[in-house]
């Protein structure tokens, strides 16, 4: 039971990283909280949904359609408002607020579009057979889940840490003001990282199915919380600290729904305010209190 | 002069992770006195003004303020007191109009509507009374902050950084204001880059280094102090 | 200081209020539709509570719903577990709003979206609590609230009159006192607003308390008014957003602001959004973001800009 439970923790930890570590992206380069990166996940799934029913596309193939969309979507979103936002009196608070918009916006536009019906995928698409892991059995769609979750933050570190797009990246995270000093192209670099966390987001979206129940228009804001608490657990600003945050989460809930199922809906908010509260740098690093 | 001091610091330690900003810093200040903190960047200054005024709380040391320890006590409780600061970059509350900026203090100070007026009559905002202040200049939104300080009648005034970006005719006029802040009995801590600036004030200064002092004397003195030549050119 | 304006008895604004709450009096003989006419009082009472909190102090609360649905579930309990009379129950609904705020107070350390945030998964929390089917025996857990024996139609609606009356009346003292304008300058700049000897902690947490009063008092006077309730609507977040928007378009730290917010908005819902939700979430989330961009300080701001005073 409790090499289950953890193995289990395992994969869903790796698959909220794959969740969070968009907004985590996102927040570092540009300091902002992205509200409404749980509906870009939505979207990405109704868009792995429809790929399915459409063609019978398997989410796994989905995945460079979703990278493409949402990338230049990110990069539009980010020219169409950010500069405007940041040379404002309050960008931090600005920016909230029109997230929070824009999040509506989607919500409403993805009821309009595709209803209010709850959709799936049925987990049949990866082969009827569970999987055996280290003498286990799981779903077959939570272990490919787990694995393009690996897949997604292995690529991250590549792009972050391996590349001079991502070098320029870490510049900007360190300090806006610097890079641009020293010649970044400040903007370019910002536009695609909010592109690259909506792609990651989307990623992530074409698998909720399996982990995170049926597709709904207003599944959006519920997301955003927890991957809040996900990175906050973490490390805010710090894309790979998502990870450990994920993995805390991840095992967290599993232990919960194993032992106190009725409470295990509290879990990322319990978690959230406790780690806000008392160490609000995170298990990583970085400041959020104010006095 | 000990006993009549309205301030004394000693032995004042602050650390910011493995920096030492502050390591047993003493100085001692009366009404009325104007004393001239310099050194170079990271030496303690504003770390030191910080501590005293509350902003940070000390991690060894003590504060007394007429008689008085003050290190546990929070800002606006050293402010009812008497001890007040201004800014390096000034924090004047900008969405409020001016005479707003300086009403909020003087709620506190019982400072009535004619010394308002009188406040910003003498800091030359008089004219700007009902703008906004965001919509000020830096030259003024200094002195807003010095006239918010004043307004809270200190007793002990902390300036850091007044004169940073003033012309010469705005600084010859702010030494001037700073001399009759001082003759009303009014307690000088100023933190001053400027030292031809701070020349027009006092001839007192400390010199800091590392957290600690190296020099306390005349600035003339300091100027030829093989010590202090050292830092400012050494460092 | 002539903060109290001089030759009319009420200080600046106060006619506005008195008009407001006098028109909710005489409506309900004119006006049949009574449901609409006691939602759009709660709403400009919670637009008011966001007010205090969000337009004079800078804090966003997401999660002021949360006040709102334990104020509903404190009256309701008192009414059903102690047998307390309606009237004595909505203050317990407040009492209990107060003490979960005076609970949550430490979140005030946090700045700008973390404290949002941090305050929405606390609501989310009292949801969860109180929803849960292990609690069955004291909250009714998922299952809900019915309160029929009490039900009064017209006397929910005088009392959520009388709570208008107050929010409003919260408003006005902090638009013309000391502690207004004290709280505006520890929205503007916390450390100087320390330094002009402002109590930053107990002045804010003041607010803070007010603020989850007003919610209380409004969420045990919904749930008197409608007595069948699940704890899902009273711990809907979109009743925060609604109030939060509704301010923010009026204009924040004023007292006509969420007044003309909330009437155009929730009006707008009304005509619109019962019907067809999706449709007025997406005005809604458009008129967010048309705010952020060219208006942040909301329809006040415009009559500002022409020098107008707005109350």
């Amino acid at each position: 039971m409790i090499a289950y439970t953890l193995l289990a923790g395992l994969l869903f930890g790796l698959y909220f990283s794959l969740v969070a570590v968009g907004l985590n992206l996102v927040f570092g380069v540009m300091r902002l909280i992205n509200l409404a990166h749980g509906d870009f996940l939505m979207l990405g799934a109704f868009l792995a949904y429809g790929l399915y029913t459409a063609a019978g596309v398997n989410p796994v193939y989905a995945i460079p359609a979703e990278i493409v969309a949402f990338v230049l979507a990110g990069i539009a979103l980010y020219y169409a408002v950010v500069p405007r936002l940041l040379s404002s009196r309050d960008p931090e608070m600005l920016s909230f607020i029109l997230l929070f918009g824009l999040s509506q916006i989607i919500e409403a536009l993805a009821v309009i579009a595709f209803g209010n019906d709850q959709r799936a995928i049925p987990a049949t698409v990866f082969g009827a057979r569970p999987v055996t892991v280290f003498g286990q059995t799981f779903p077959a769609a939570w272990v490919v889940s787990g694995v393009v979750s690996a897949a997604a933050i292995l690529a991250v570190y590549l792009y972050l840490y391996r590349s001079r797009l991502g070098y320029a990246t870490r510049a900007v995270m360190a300090s806006r003001d610097e890079a641009a000093s020293t010649g970044i192209n400040v903007h370019r670099v910002s536009a695609i990282a909010l592109g690259v966390g909506l792609a990651l987001a989307a990623v992530a979206g074409a698998f909720s199915p399996f982990m995170l129940g049926s597709i709904e228009p207003d599944m959006g804001i519920r997301i955003t919380t927890v991957s809040f608490a996900v990175i906050v657990i973490g490390s805010l600003g710090n894309p790979l600290g998502t990870v450990l945050g994920g993995l805390v989460y991840g095992l967290g809930l599993m232990l919960m729904e194993t032992y106190f199922p009725s409470w295990a809906d509290m879990l990322p908010y319990v978690l959230l305010i406790l780690i806000l509260l008392i160490r609000p740098s995170g298990l990583l690093g970085q400041r959020v209190r104010l006095a | 002069m000990s006993p009549s001091a309205l301030l004394v610091v000693e032995r004042l330690s602050k650390h910011f992770g493995a920096f030492q900003a502050l390591d047993g810093l003493s100085l001692k200040l009366a009404s009325g006195e104007i004393l001239g903190l310099v050194g170079p960047n990271g030496s303690g200054k504003t770390t030191a003004i910080n501590v005293i005024s509350g902003v940070y709380t000390a991690d060894a040391g003590t504060i007394h303020f007429d008689g008085q320890p003050v290190g546990g006590l929070p800002i606006h409780r050293r402010a009812h007191l008497g001890i007040n600061r201004t800014f390096q970059v000034p924090k004047p509350f900008k969405g409020l109009t001016v005479s707003e900026n300086l009403e909020i203090a003087a709620v506190y100070s019982g400072a009535g509507r004619d010394e308002i007026g009188k406040c910003l009559e003498f800091l030359e905002l008089a004219p700007l009374a009902g703008r906004e202040a965001a919509s000020l200049n830096s030259a003024q939104q200094k002195r807003l902050d010095l006239a918010r300080a004043l307004i809270a009648r200190p007793r002990l005034l902390l300036v850091d950084e007044l004169a940073a970006g003033l012309n010469p005719a705005e600084l010859q006029r702010m030494a001037q204001t700073l001399m009759t802040i001082a003759s009303s009995g009014v307690a000088l801590l100023v933190v001053e880059h400027l030292l031809s600036f701070l020349r027009e004030l006092t001839s007192r200064v400390v010199v800091m280094d590392a957290g600690r002092e190296i020099f306390e004397g005349p600035l003339d003195v300091a100027a030829r102090d093989p010590q202090v030549i050292d830092i400012f050119l050494g460092g | 200081m002539d903060y109290w304006a001089k030759g009319c008895g009420l200080p600046r604004g106060g006619w506005y209020s008195v008009g407001v709450v006098a028109l909710f009096i005489v409506l309900p003989f004119v006006y049949g539709n009574h449901d609409l006419l006691f939602n759009m009082m709660m709403y400009l009472a919670l637009a008011q509570g966001i007010n205090v909190l969000f337009g004079f102090t800078g804090y966003l609360p997401f999660g002021y719903v949360g006040f709102f649905g334990s104020g509903a579930y404190g009256a309701s309990l008192a009414v059903l577990l102690l047998h307390l009379p309606p009237v004595l129950a909505l203050l317990v609904g407040a009492v209990i709003a107060v003490l979960l705020a005076l609970l949550l107070a430490p979140l005030l350390r946090l700045s700008g979206a973390y404290f949002a945030i941090a305050s929405l998964a606390a609501s989310e929390v009292v949801y969860y609590i109180v929803s849960n089917p292990h609690l069955e025996s004291l909250t009714q857990g998922p299952y809900g609230i019915s309160l029929a024996r009490a039900y009064d139609a017209d006397a929910s609606y005088a009392a959520m009159v009388v709570v208008l009356a107050l929010a409003f009346g919260v408003v006005v003292y902090l638009r013309n006192s000391h502690l207004g304008l004290a709280l505006q300058a520890i929205r503007e700049e916390p450390v100087s607003a320390e330094f002009a000897g402002v109590n930053v902690v107990r002045e804010r947490t003041c607010a803070w308390l007010l603020s989850a009063a007003l919610a209380g008092l409004a969420g045990g006077t919904y749930a008197w008014h409608v007595s069948v309730f699940y704890p899902k609507s009273v711990f809907d977040l979109n009743i925060s957003v609604f109030a939060i928007v509704f301010t923010l378009f009026g204009g924040v730290a004023t007292l006509l602001g969420p007044i003309v917010g909330t009437l155009l908005l929730y009006g707008l819902y009304n005509w619109i959004g019962i019907s067809q939700p999706e449709y007025f979430q997406l005005v809604f989330g458009i008129v967010i973001v048309m705010l952020v961009l060219f208006l942040p300080n909301g329809l006040a701001s415009l009559l500002r800009r022409v020098n107008v005073h707005v109350p």
